[in-house]
């Protein structure tokens, strides 16, 4: 009976083992492996062993240098920008009496279009007779070169990330907020508290887990940024939005320098697994906080 | 040879310290009505859920109708089952959760139809017919459960607590209808249960258990008048058997206020000289105070003062402090009392029962 | 119950948020106005207020359309996104669900072990193995063809993760009454788990038809022949011909967004979930 469990568990699990296997074991192994090595995907008989070498080599790629940083820089944008973007939403729709569907519909809107299509529509936005300079006339303000230029191209397509990214992290915080316990605006109520104290006593403390993991995984998907300057400057101009991922893609397959981009890609994990873990010692860490604290209470 | 055997059946889950079921010894015959009770933890369930096939035997041989089945697939053993908590289909109509054995079976479609007809008419489940299990009461639900179960023509019926999910009066009326089903259909049946009046009430023998041993199999009113031990003694009947700590010298029993009690020829030969300090054991209606049993016994009467009391219209609890601890005497409503009055009563000497402090078993 | 003065806050809020939403989403209002009209028509309104309001209705109004939908391949590359999208819902579901299963309710070796592995490969950026997989798909000759495309996105660690939260909640006693019904596991587990989870299988498949619909990455290396091309990849290759005027690019942009528009409308409740249940699993 149980050698029929177990074969009828292992018959369920294989295809998706199989499949696991193929395309994420095998190819983290390969990348491992190639990450020491000079594979070169046009001429893979030629390959050799070349231990850390790559490791140093792409810290002295000036290219791969500038990408780390052009990432960073989307990062220092668009991270703060998004996070407490959504929360400002997230609260201000949960309070609001009117019209709520159509809010939450109008800011998720930009999630479920493609990064291509977002990426696409914002050209047009850009562009140096576009709809955006046209308003800002209306402003006084002169034409901006937007993407076409090394100064804004970068900032140009971290706002429009943090435009088409927000209402997604603001629906996280909505359900983080519907999750608190009524009862608790209720006591604070009886006690007198001001809104305000509501907010920073109950709201904040409540959606702290929430909001270190909204800003790990937003963090995380700033760091992975490709698509949107692939796709509106191809990394330029002058480089000035290439990007980590951009660079592991293009080394990968379009020079097919695959141990050189196996070593990015290397780094590149490592530098996302350590922010997950520190995002999970973080929440851990508050919870267990927050277990002293309701203890306390209790006493 | 019975229909079900167990021959020293025993389960030991892997990492645990105790077996959960320990030599379970048992025959069934065919259309029998079995209950198995006990308290929860007893090993009642378990026992089931290896007679269906769902828990692993690991210890002993189960046959079911001559054929050794330890190892035989839950669907190949012949048996249907009620679940305590229904296990209907949740997304299938009233119909389709009675007919999906049949269909799966591959019995042609207008034999199930005339199968599923049957049950619903004889469950009378006729308004319900389209209805998905969470637009049902409990009651509906639990008759769609026996409805599945009885449409497949199973030699052995399992049930497990059907009935404890249901309210109170719910739960006497669906306890006649089981009955009835099981000696219109003559399917062989075991029934779990915790409570006892269910399996009291229900069953042709029942099988009590603690701590997955069985305690006692007999017929109800066999385990009512004669409990092998303290144990079966306390879990059959309502309220509990009264137990008083007391010592026997010669023909009488000191209790713990000093209330003595003289014992007539006929018990003292039965407890053939045993002696010292034991446990006497006595129902509460075996407790009498009408005047007729008061004239009877007036040597060995008894006083106490109610502290508490049942109303219940038919018949009445008196609670009252005695032998060192709260009794509690079964009465007519011709006898009430109120709480403070003081009352006489006697022991019915042949309904007393004395059991050993140690094994607990009963001496007589 | 509300005071006068929480009534006034609330109108205000309301006010507020409302002219936020407006110009939160000037882009999307811009880009479908505009695709009603030709060049000259978009760049007379970009100064006023027309630039954000559709043309009056005329013999030329779906002209971009029809343009984009006759002229270029953009119809088949739907066409193509949709059946690769079904495709990999059903096998998503299955493969995905049935693993799920396992490892919520079927006892077999090393089961506890495997649940954490794929808990940890939720982790993994996908664009670090994804030139991996063009070298496997490569290297088995599946470049430009369906299956190759297809066979690397099916699994997925994070839908095995949420499928076997929601199976393992799912009660014991029904599949053992469907059991004694001779009813086969996997008999079982087409037509009784999945029928039972039918939020988790919508909110999957949903995620499944977004993924696959706005993929940019994974189609633009696999595919080159513009027979099998899905719609992104085919927007790409229409916006970067010079003759492609500006109206037209909008209307590609709108008829690639309509889908996705139409599945959240309907889907909105499972895409909440799903949106949340990737919050609510560290809280």
């Amino acid at each position: 009976m149980k050698k029929k469990e177990s074969i009828l568990g292992m018959a369920f699990f294989g295809p998706a083992l199989v499949l696991l296997t193929l395309f994420l074991f095998l190819p983290m192994v390969l990348t491992l492996v190639f990450s020491f090595t000079d594979y070169f995907a046009l001429n893979p008989d030629m390959t050799h062993f070349v231990g850390l070498e790559n490791y140093i080599n792409i810290f002295k790629d000036e290219l791969f240098v500038k990408s780390f940083f052009n990432t960073v820089k989307f990062v220092i944008i668009i991270v703060p920008c998004q996070c407490i973007g959504a929360l400002v939403l997230a609260l201000a729709i949960n309070k609001v009496t009117h019209c709520k569907k159509y809010f939450k519909v109008a800011f998720f809107i930009p999630v479920v279009m493609s990064l291509a299509v977002v990426s696409t529509l914002w050209m047009d936005i850009y562009s140096p007779e576009g709809i955006l300079n046209t308003l800002l006339a209306h402003f006084g303000i002169s034409a901006q070169p937007f993407i076409h230029s090394a100064k804004q191209a970068l900032p140009s397509i971290a706002v429009m990330s943090v435009w088409q990214g927000v209402g997604y992290q603001m629906i996280i915080f909505l359900g983080g907020l519907q999750n608190i316990n009524p009862a608790l605006y209720e006591a604070a109520e009886m006690d007198h508290a001001s809104a305000w104290q509501k907010f920073k006593d109950i709201t904040l403390p409540e959606l702290k887990p929430l909001c270190v993991f909204v800003f790990i995984t937003v963090t995380i998907g700033a760091f992975r940024m490709l698509v949107q300057p692939m796709v509106m400057t191809g990394g330029g101009p002058d480089h000035s939005t290439y990007t980590l991922v951009y660079d592991i893609y293009e080394t990968g397959t379009m020079n097919w320098e695959m141990g050189l981009a196996s070593t990015m890609a290397i780094v590149f994990t490592i530098f996302v697994v350590i922010l997950t873990i520190i995002q999970n010692v973080l929440t851990k860490g508050k919870e267990e906080k927050k277990h002293v604290n309701k203890k306390a209470k209790n006493i | 040879m019975s229909f079900i055997e167990f021959k020293h059946i025993g389960k030991k889950y892997a990492g645990a310290e105790h077996k959960s079921v320990d030599d379970f010894n048992l025959n069934i015959e065919e259309k029998e009505f079995i209950a198995f009770v006990g308290p929860s933890g007893c090993g009642k369930s378990t026992t089931l859920r290896m007679i269906a096939g769902f828990e692993e035997i690991t210890e002993g041989d189960l046959y079911i109708d001559g054929k050794r089945v330890n190892e035989t697939a839950p669907r190949d053993r012949g048996i249907a089952m009620v679940f305590q908590n229904y296990a209907l289909y949740p997304h299938m109509t009233v119909e389709k959760n009675i007919g999906y054995g049949l269909k799966n079976m591959k019995m042609p479609a207008d034999q199930i139809k005339k199968k599923v007809d049957w049950a619903i008419d004889i469950l009378g489940l006729q308004e319900f017919r389209y209805r998905k299990p969470k637009n049902l009461s409990g009651g509906q639900r639990q008759r769609v459960a026996l409805g599945r179960a009885i449409v497949k023509n199973q030699k052995v019926f399992l049930m497990d607590e059907p009935l404890s999910n249901l309210d109170a009066k719910l739960r006497v009326s669906m306890r006649t209808e089981i009955s009835k089903l099981h000696r219109e259909m003559g399917a062989t049946t075991i029934y779990v249960t915790h409570d006892q009046v269910e399996a009291m009430t229900m069953a042709d023998r029942i099988v009590i258990m603690k701590e997955g041993v069985i305690q006692q199999v007999g017929k109800p009113m066999e385990l009512y008048d004669h409990p092998v031990n303290k144990f079966v003694a306390g879990f059959i009947g309502s309220p509990q058997m009264n137990f008083f700590d007391v010592t026997l010298k010669g023909n009488e029993v000191t209790f713990e206020d000093g209330n003595k009690l003289m014992l007539p020829e006929a018990i003292l030969k039965k407890l053939n000289g045993k002696e010292g300090e034991m446990t006497l054991g006595i129902r509460g209606e075996d407790l009498k105070m009408d005047a007729q049993n008061l004239e009877l016994y007036k040597e060995n009467k008894m006083k106490a003062v109610i502290t508490d009391t049942e109303v219940m219209g038919n018949e009445n609890n008196l609670y009252f402090q005695f032998g060192g601890c709260q009794a509690v005497a079964r009465v007519s409503k011709y006898e009430i009392s109120q709480v403070g009055d003081e009352i006489e009563f006697v022991f019915m000497p042949s309904k007393i029962h004395f059991f050993d402090k140690e094994t607990e078993m009963n001496y007589l | 119950m509300l005071t006068k003065k929480q009534k006034t806050f609330n109108w205000i809020l309301a006010v507020v948020l409302l002219l936020l939403s407006v110009f939160f989403l000037f882009p999307v209002i811009w880009m479908l106005a505009n695709s009603f009209k030709p060049d000259a028509a978009i760049t007379a309104d970009m100064n006023s207020i027309a630039a954000f309001i559709p043309p009056a209705l005329n013999e030329n109004y779906f002209e971009n359309y029809i343009t984009i939908l006759t002229d270029t391949n953009f119809l088949r590359y739907m066409i193509n996104t949709l059946g690769y999208a079904a495709l990999l819902i059903v096998l998503g579901v299955i493969v995905n669900g049935l693993a799920g299963y396992a490892l919520a309710k079927i006892n077999f070796p090393f089961r506890d072990q495997w649940l954490l592995i794929i808990m940890m490969l939720l982790i993994v950026p996908t664009e670090t193995v994804i030139t991996i997989h063009f070298l496997i798909i490569a290297k088995a000759g599946l470049l430009n063809t369906v299956l190759g495309y297809v066979l690397p996105m099916i699994v997925n660690p994070f839908n095995i993760f949420l499928f076997r939260q929601v199976f393992v909640s799912l009660p014991d006693d029904v599949y053992e009454a469907a059991q004694l019904d001779f009813c086969s596991p996997v008999k079982y587990f087409f037509t009784m788990v999945l029928p039972m989870s039918k939020t988790v299988v919508a909110t999957v498949s949903v995620f499944t038809f977004l993924g696959v619909w706005n993929d940019y990455l994974w189609p633009s290396l696999v595919f080159t022949s513009s027979d099998l091309l899905t719609a992104q990849i085919g927007l790409n290759s229409i916006t970067s011909n010079d003759n492609t005027t500006m109206g037209q690019t909008l209307a590609v942009i709108t008829l690639i967004t309509i889908p996705v528009i139409i599945i959240y409308a309907l889907f909105s409740k499972q895409i909440v979930e799903g949106v949340t249940s990737t919050g609510s699993k560290e809280g």
